[in-house]
């Protein structure tokens, strides 16, 4: 219904004339704040209702003046016309009362506390608002940091899911080289691309100081591929290697201090893998 | 006894939230006369009118405060106060029941006879204009204001269509604006 088709449907007449229920009544009057178009035309219909009304005025009892004067002093708390005298009363002797020292000595103390007392409130609501939002934004870091954790696991699912889809991409799975010790790692390369991913889920968490690194063996030679994330030992976080990998017949997995080694130390090559 | 236009209506609301004897000989001596039409209009008994007199005043005093110039005008505000108290009045005395089983033909009898109680007072050019809306468009304007019907009552009560009542309304209302122009 445009504005048109609404003020001539007679809704505002029916509003004026209080006809609707309390609920249309509710709607027409969200509808009036919202378009000046229809509050004009209210204004207008109003104007009209009165001066309707006007034509039946009537003259009350004439005692009704006095009468509606003293049931409004009656209705306004402390008593109306006598709160009012005394309010008056009570400024007027402001100058004399400056003599009486101890009076106005006393006032002052009264209005010093009450000011202490206001300033201990206001102080006190004002620092616990502080705390709530501190809380508030120690709440909001913190899911702030499980989204970004969250978006961090889905663009590696998203990736991994990328990753087996690549119809080029090798499977080369990277046995315990240490006996009695079962390990693995996989690594998915891609030979065309010379795009690695590798997952260590079966390799133990690194001790402190020390990082896994990648190795491709290339001419017999191991060749460093780089140092692995710290955290994703143990975990089925696919992790992208850092440079590209163009041959390699094999590839090897070793434990060196953390930042890796320019070759892989004796002894602590874990896993190995031929392609 | 039209209202003496002395104030604005912004300095009509100033002077009212000053909440003095003055603020109300001016607030009585202008409105008294329009709410106590409205309120008798609503209620026959004298007596009854003049209590639902006070109670609108005393309401209007107290809730001064509250009133939004955004929302309407001054006067509505009151006329809705003196309007809505005796409405309450007449539901709380029960007679809304008698008034709810009243055939349309009484609802034109009590229309033809507060014209003529209209032509007891002055401004005759202007009664014999208002008069003069169809007699139709009197009962629906009459029931809505001054007999708190809903639009659904009175669509029962006079068996005409929800929408007939409105096109009425607005029609009645059409014409008093014209008959008011100036």
């Amino acid at each position: 219904m445009n504005t048109r088709e609404y003020i001539e449907s007679g809704q505002l007449e029916a509003f004026v004339l209080g006809a609707l229920s309390p609920q249309e009544q509710a709607q027409v009057q969200a509808d009036i704040d919202r378009n000046p178009e229809l509050a004009k035309e209210v204004a207008a219909i109003e104007e009209a209702m009165f001066r309707f009304a006007s034509q039946e005025a009537m003259s009350p009892d004439p005692a009704m003046q006095d009468k509606i004067w003293s049931a409004i002093q009656a209705s306004q708390p402390g008593g109306g016309e006598e709160e009012q005298a005394r309010q008056s009363a009570l400024i007027l002797p402001l100058s004399p009362a400056l003599r009486h020292t101890r009076f106005s000595r006393a006032a002052v103390w009264l209005a010093l506390v009450g000011s202490m007392a206001l300033n201990t409130i206001f102080w006190y609501q004002n620092s616990r608002q502080k705390q709530d939002s501190l809380a508030m934004s120690t709440r909001l870091d913190s899911m702030q940091a499980n989204q970004k954790l969250l978006a961090q696991i889905v663009d590696n699912y998203t990736r991994g899911k990328n990753m087996m889809a690549d119809t080029s991409m090798q499977t080369i799975v990277m046995h315990t080289v240490l006996k009695g010790h079962p390990m693995a790692a996989t690594l998915y390369w891609s030979k065309d691309k010379g795009e690695a991913y590798v997952m260590m889920d079966a390799l133990p968490e690194p001790p402190k100081g020390m990082q896994y690194q990648l190795w491709a063996i290339q001419g017999g030679k191991p060749v460093d591929m780089g140092v692995l994330p710290m955290d994703m030992a143990s975990t089925a976080i696919i992790q992208k290697v850092g440079r590209p990998i163009a041959s390699g017949e094999a590839f090897a997995i070793s434990l060196e201090k953390a930042g890796g080694s320019p070759t892989p130390t004796a002894g602590n090559i874990y896993v190995m893998g031929k392609s | 006894m039209p209202p003496v236009a002395t104030y604005s209506e912004e300095e009509l609301v100033l002077l009212l939230r000053q909440q003095n004897r003055d603020a109300f000989n001016y607030l009585y001596k202008n409105y008294a006369g329009v709410l106590f039409g409205v309120i008798h209009k609503v209620i026959a008994d004298d007596e009854t009118a003049n209590d639902v007199l006070q109670e609108a005043f005393v309401k209007i005093w107290n809730n001064i405060a509250q009133y939004d110039p955004n929302k309407g005008r001054i006067y509505t505000w009151m006329l809705n106060i003196a309007r809505n108290s005796a409405i309450d009045k007449l539901r709380s005395k029960g007679e809304i029941m008698k008034g709810k089983i009243q055939s349309g033909e009484d609802a034109v009898n009590n229309v033809q006879k507060g014209m003529r109680s209209e032509q007891a007072t002055d401004t005759i050019g202007l009664r014999k204009m208002v008069a003069g809306l169809k007699p139709e468009y009197e009962i629906v304007v009459n029931m809505a204001y001054f007999n708190g019907y809903t639009l659904d009552e009175i669509s029962k009560t006079l068996n005409i269509p929800l929408g007939t009542v409105k096109t009425r309304m607005r029609s009645a209302m059409q014409q008093l604006r014209e008959v008011f122009k100036n």
